[in-house]
């Protein structure tokens, strides 16, 4: 699988659906005790022609989650290298108790991917929206949580998943035409944050959909002269405490996700700044703990001041305080 | 390369498929023209041909000849 | 490598009798060792002559090594009745009986509910109710992918069907034609706080499972015989093999036999005094 402009930009264009699609193939090459399971889902989860390559190598337990769980645990038990994926809520909080016993407490190890996460299926409703994975998945011991940034570090991430030696849950978000934060390949490692913009006066971390966003803003921010550092933090859980001790010395910390501010990238940075006898402020830019109208994506992100020019008017108004 | 050479050449390279069959050639008629194979496609011609198709058109677009017609109506390229 | 072969009958039917006579016993030790954090004592005394058919015989093990690669797997997927698990695990030898006095102590490997160690031939951490055909279900595909024809044993409670996430499996393991799957339900009539009739009724519980595509039996659940011979008959069945056992919650001790009290509780020594001459009365 080379990663190469072509790719990166069709990857890009079909999003990190069907990117999860075309990343099961050519994994299914290399690993051959891959098991892809889903719970009816394989369309919309890119695996249509996966379905028919490798039927062997994978199932599909109809709408139920919980068995889905059960059944990719007994899998792992006996040595075969699993994923799981179906609409993110479904993923995470239907099956959420088999999860935290299988995965957490036993420790099966399962790459479970949640798709569409966040508020891309607005029109839908909440009920196929999510903004509570992370902070549910958070409080189980032994889960490691990524949200790539877009549709190559979906590719990244779920290379490093399956050769990693515990549990995870990676989380998709944004969708068709997903904008590019990396132009080129680069060194993905589960656990580390990516600087992708220096800066002195404010340190923006962001993960999945909000990592474009923040770029976007930290430009807008940079011609208002204020210095804005940006840094990637696929990982959530374990989080890179590194990079947040570095960041302190900036006069403030911003936390954007496409999430409940409640639990998520937010809370995590929160809780690590909250061991230090001096550190700055903290604005928490994410869903304010609070469903919604539904609508489109465009029009949920408007609603959750999260496009970049709202972000920019947060940012600023708190700096400015 | 003449448009409609190019127009082929996109088909050709994302389905792998031979210049003979292409005029017969409908989406879902082969396992690489599924869901994620049109979407490649249409990244292609967007590419190729510098325009960003309406969904519609994108939806429309279910067979080499018909991408054709799309191509020349809507986005007045002639191929 | 001892496997257990094909002895005569009635020499097979004494061998489980006494396996399941020592379960008791083992039952009845870690009990009383228990003490005040009490334990699961009626739900592990109703599935002894399952367990007991199970280990003393039908389960393909290696008694050396707890990870056979080509063991026949068991999961009790009602994790509460894990004193008749322990107590079997010791029988074969995988558990010391030292180790069962440590039954819920400080620091112990053998909680109220089964954690995972596969030295002390411990598949799985169960507890949670309704996990345990899934995982079964997974095992069972493993061992269809893998070309291996172990079988895969899970005890499932009759309260434990009041969950969802069971019937998920149980609509599932048919699809998947999983004919190296049993599902043993042990109808004890009880639950927690009250019998299934007044809780949550569970009744036709043979049409539930043979609506759902399973080769389903009832049988009396005490009746080793019976058990014997479902487990033969059923080998050569194309489909995942379901058993209703019909139980007594508490059985072999007059005080806990159907007495719900005794779902979780304490033994203490009289209790245990007791338990123990009737073992003897009854069983010689």
């Amino acid at each position: 699988m080379n990663i190469d402009e072509k790719n990166i930009k069709t990857w890009s264009t079909i999003g990190p659906r069907a990117t999860l699609g075309i990343v099961a193939l050519e994994l299914a090459k290399e690993i051959d005790n891959l098991m892809v399971l889903t719970c009816d889902v394989s369309t919309s989860a890119g695996l249509d022609r996966y379905r028919k390559t490798y039927p062997e190598k994978y199932l599909d337990l109809g709408i139920a989650e919980q068995n889905m769980i059960g059944v990719a645990a007994g899998l792992a038990s006996e040595n075969f290298n699993v994923i799981t994926t179906t609409f993110a809520p479904f993923q995470t909080m239907r099956c959420c108790e088999q999860i935290k016993v299988n995965l957490g407490y036993m420790g099966q190890k399962i790459c479970m991917v949640g798709i569409a996460s966040g508020l891309a299926l607005g029109t839908l409703g909440y009920t196929h929206c999510c903004i509570e994975d992370i902070g549910v998945l958070r409080s189980i011991p032994e889960i490691t949580i990524i949200s790539p940034a877009d549709s190559l570090e979906t590719v990244k991430a779920l290379q490093a998943a399956v050769k990693f030696n515990k549990p995870t849950y990676i989380r998709l978000t944004g969708s068709a035409n997903n904008p590019i934060v990396y132009k080129k390949d680069y060194n993905f490692e589960i656990g580390k944050s990516i600087t992708l913009k220096e800066g002195k006066d404010i340190s923006i971390f962001s993960s999945g959909s909000m990592v474009y966003k923040s770029l976007e803003a930290a430009k807008i921010l940079e011609s208002k002269n204020i210095s804005t550092k940006v840094v990637n933090m696929h990982t959530i859980k374990p989080i890179d405490k590194a990079a947040i001790l570095k960041a302190c010395d900036s006069k403030l910390i911003v936390s954007i996700e496409e999430h409940n501010i409640v639990g998520g990238l937010g809370s995590a940075i929160a809780e690590c700044k909250a061991l230090l006898s001096k550190s700055p402020k903290q604005l928490f830019i994410g869903v304010q703990d609070r469903y919604s109208k539904g609508g489109s994506y465009k029009f949920l992100l408007e609603k959750n001041r999260l496009t970049s020019e709202k972000i920019v008017e947060d940012i600023f108004e708190e700096f400015n305080k | 390369m003449t448009n409609l050479e190019k127009y082929k050449k996109i088909f050709i390279d994302t389905f792998n498929i031979d210049e003979s069959k292409l005029d017969s050639l409908e989406y879902n008629t082969i396992t690489e023209w599924d869901s994620i194979g049109h979407m490649t496609l249409i990244a292609a011609l967007e590419e190729q041909f510098k325009i960003t198709m309406e969904t519609d058109d994108v939806i429309d677009l279910s067979s080499f000849k018909k991408g054709k017609q799309i191509l020349k109506e809507k986005y007045k390229l002639e191929i | 490598m001892e496997v257990c072969e094909i002895m005569t009958e009635s020499a097979e039917i004494k061998k489980i009798k006494n396996f399941s006579l020592n379960v008791r016993k083992n039952i009845l030790e870690m009990a009383v060792s228990a003490g005040a954090s009490s334990a699961h004592f009626g739900g592990a005394l109703s599935i002894t002559e399952i367990v007991s058919t199970l280990f003393a015989h039908h389960l393909r093990i290696d008694k050396n090594n707890p990870n056979w690669e080509d063991r026949d797997r068991f999961i009790l997927s009602k994790g509460h009745a894990c004193l008749a698990y322990y107590a079997a695990l010791c029988e074969i030898g995988y558990i010391s009986k030292d180790e069962l006095k440590t039954f819920e102590k400080d620091d112990t490997n053998l909680l109220g509910h089964p954690v995972i160690n596969r030295k002390l031939g411990i598949d799985f951490s169960n507890g949670s109710l309704g996990m345990g055909l899934s995982l079964g279900i997974g095992v069972a595909i493993s061992s269809k992918k893998k070309k291996k024809d172990f079988n895969i044993y899970v005890i499932i409670g009759d309260g434990e069907c009041n969950e969802g996430s069971v019937w998920e499996a149980a609509m599932a393991a048919p699809n998947f034609k999983l004919n190296n799957l049993y599902a043993i339900i042990d109808k004890n009539n009880f639950q927690q706080t009250g019998s299934n009739k007044e809780i949550m009724d569970v009744d036709s519980l043979k049409d539930k499972w043979t609506s759902f595509g399973w080769h389903c039996k009832e049988v009396d659940g005490h009746n080793i015989q019976e058990l014997h011979n479902f487990f033969l008959e059923s080998q050569k069945i194309n489909k995942p093999k379901a058993i209703i056992a019909n139980t007594v919650k508490g059985k072999g001790f007059s005080f806990s036999e159907n007495n719900n009290a005794w779902h979780h509780s304490v033994l203490t020594k009289s209790f245990y005094e007791k338990a123990l001459n009737e073992l003897k009365k009854n069983y010689n």
